[in-house]
């Protein structure tokens, strides 16, 4: 069902690139282990990388800065202005695109390992310890990259607008930064789901930082209205991957018809909703896992466009092509995004499909 | 010289020495060379050169040159071990089965131990292709394009052969032009899954019909990896190979589910994380 309507679609979209991708989404995809550091994050890493796995987000940031890793980051700073043959021209004419240093444009103290390139290995099951808290969350290490943008700023106040089953959500408080998380979730027993989660990795102190709630998001403008510095939408979506896989519950049968050709427009409520949540100068991350680019580009920039005229709101979209950059390494990713980015599915790097866009409301 | 030392060796066989003499002379009339005597009389020491040179006679009336018949009995010395008789019937038999001149010489030169397997072994694969109603003139084009068939387990060819017709809608007649039976079944797969997830193969429905134009089956198989890489799949040799483990392991687990699903009724159900 699913595999006809994108032998179509994304036969057009992606042209060459299709079989490619196509075949990523058929075969088995790749997970990283997201460290809990509220587990015991020293031997956990070293399990991890005992198995061959590597921390990408480490790396990526070491590849990109081109410094030992131990450097203090004030000695980076000064550094920079030095010549360096290894230093490519494109990351240097990024560097001076984005002033601030890399690593404090992405999210601090996410730890994910992943087996490299072409490597298939499985991590195993992640196994509680004393205290009962498990070590670490298997997930589509593609999904942790719309976290990673979103840049959480110690002290800051954040929504995760579609929050259930919860991977993002605790990725999001693996950054020690929130001051305050509210997760939401239209579905009840999603939500349910995301609090066994979260009893299962964080302990009750962390717990206590983050409001449970099950409302529907496209309100949100309505009930909390220019308060969150930082603001998650990732929305419902077709789910590439799980569509092509799984029969039952595919948004691609004929009874759900209705509901996949409203996606858009539901999409396009919620990232508007997480846009009025947003203080002004908030940051906010729009991301599904489709390939789709009525479900990606064209929601953002419809979002963006009744931002303004509806709520005099203006909306600046983001370069990451930086960002693109400094991960090119673990993830395959897409050159020709009008707005934002998106992680294909590869055979050597099967990960994604993930789209993120990242907007601010200004001032 | 060589007679001294063969006589030597061949002491313990109790034989004449005017006798080794004769032998000598017959294979030497036949056309080998003192090293290749030599060789000859290396494989299977304790066997009588009498008996030696009656199998070696009979290869050379089937046809072979010297060269050829000194590399057979190197590649599986247990030749040696048959009678004139047997080896002349089980000939015969071949011939019936459409392996006449040439393609005999070329099956004994290439697969020796075909001479040397139980008949029932090779009756049985020849059933098995006409229980899957190949017609006899397709068995025999088989056989002698690739003979390695009579070498393999009839359920496996059965299986390929079912994949080919089931999996790929491959007429009969296809398969025995394109040499299907040529190419290992991992590797068909590998090739056949590898275009079909790629979305340029298609299992044609009931009335045989696709939505694409199928590649020929030979584009596909008879082509080297490179080729089948570069022209036929558009792709890289590193998404291949990821793929050729990924689909080992997807096929290993499928058998291990079959398994477990008929040893016991636990259901295999794997336990994951969450992923959104
Ligand atoms: C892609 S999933 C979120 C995955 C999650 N962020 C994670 O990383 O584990 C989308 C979620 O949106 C929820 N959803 C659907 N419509 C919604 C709405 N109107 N308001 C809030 N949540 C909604 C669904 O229940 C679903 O759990």
């Amino acid at each position: 069902m699913a595999l006809q309507n994108f032998d179509m679609n994304y036969g057009a979209q992606f042209g060459s690139l299709w079989p490619s991708i196509r075949i990523g989404l058929l075969s088995e995809q790749k997970y990283g282990a997201l460290v809990n550091n509220f587990s015991h994050v020293g031997r956990i890493s070293q399990d991890l990388r005992s198995l061959n796995a590597v921390d990408f987000v480490y790396e990526s940031q070491k590849a990109a800065l081109h410094v030992p890793w131990d450097s203090p980051v004030e000695q980076v700073r000064s550094e920079e202005t030095a010549p360096e043959e290894t230093r490519n021209e494109q990351l240097s004419v990024e560097k001076t695109q984005t002033p601030p240093l890399l690593s404090t444009s992405i999210s601090p103290n996410i730890k994910c390992y992943t087996f490299s390139r072409g490597n298939i290995s499985r991590f195993p099951p992640s196994r509680p310890d004393t205290s009962g808290i498990l070590g670490y969350y298997l997930l589509d290490a593609a999904s942790l990259l719309p976290v990673l943008v979103l840049n959480v700023q110690p002290g800051d106040l954040v929504l995760d607008l579609c929050a259930a089953p919860g991977g993002k959500t605790l990725a999001l408080l693996q950054t020690g930064c929130c001051r305050q998380l509210a997760a939401n979730d239209i579905s009840a027993s999603r939500v349910s789901r995301l609090r066994k989660v979260l009893d299962s990795y964080v302990p009750k102190a962390v717990g206590s930082n983050v409001r449970l709630t099950s409302w529907d998001g496209r309100n949100w403008g309505e009930l909390e209205r220019d308060t969150y510095n930082r603001v998650l939408v990732d929305v419902p979506c077709t789910t590439d991957r799980h569509s092509v896989m799984e029969e039952d519950n595919n948004i691609f049968h004929r009874l759900r018809m209705k509901e996949r050709q409203m996606l858009p427009m539901l999409q396009m409520q919620l990232l508007l909703a997480g846009l009025l949540a947003a203080q002004p100068g908030g940051e906010v991350v729009y991301s599904t896992c489709s390939l789709s680019q009525l479900q990606n580009e064209c929601v953002v920039e419809r979002a963006v466009e009744l931002a303004e005229i509806q709520f005099n709101i203006s909306v600046h979209v983001e370069d990451l092509s930086y960002f693109r950059s400094v991960f090119q390494d673990t993830f395959s990713f897409f050159k020709d995004c009008r707005l934002g980015e998106l992680v294909l599915p590869h055979l050597t790097a099967n990960f994604g499909p993930m789209y993120f866009c990242k907007l601010r409301r200004e001032q | 010289a060589v007679h001294l030392v063969l006589a030597v060796q061949q002491r313990h066989a109790n034989i004449e020495s005017s006798e080794l003499e004769k032998v000598l002379d017959s294979f030497s009339n036949m056309g080998f060379s003192n090293a290749q005597i030599m060789e000859l009389f290396s494989l299977q020491p304790k066997f009588a050169p009498e008996m030696r040179l009656m199998v070696v006679c009979e290869l050379i009336l089937l046809g072979l040159d010297p060269d050829s018949t000194l590399m057979v009995l190197q590649r599986s010395p247990e030749v040696l071990r048959m009678t004139a008789q047997q080896l002349r019937h089980r000939a015969d038999c071949l011939r019936k089965l459409g392996l006449g001149e040439g393609n005999l010489q070329r099956v004994l030169r290439r697969y020796p131990t075909i001479f040397t397997l139980p008949w029932k072994k090779i009756d049985a694969v020849v059933r098995m292709f006409k229980t899957c109603l190949f017609p006899v003139a397709q068995v025999t084009e088989i056989l002698q394009s690739c003979p390695n068939v009579l070498l393999e387990e009839p359920q496996d060819l059965e299986y390929k052969f079912q994949y080919a017709y089931f999996r790929m809608g491959i007429d009969h007649r296809v398969m025995v032009k394109s040499g299907l039976f040529r190419m290992s079944l991992a590797e068909l797969k590998n090739r056949h899954i590898f275009l079909e997830r790629l979305g340029l193969y298609q299992t044609p429905d009931k009335k045989g019909q696709t939505q694409i134009v199928n590649p020929k089956l030979k584009e596909i198989i008879r082509v080297s990896q490179k080729d089948f890489l570069a022209k036929m799949a558009h792709s890289s040799l590193e998404e291949f190979e990821v793929f050729r483990k990924l689909l080992a392991r997807e096929e290993e687990e499928d058998q291990a589910r079959v398994s477990e699903e008929t040893d016991s009724d636990s259901d295999g159900e794997e336990e994951r994380s969450e992923i959104e």
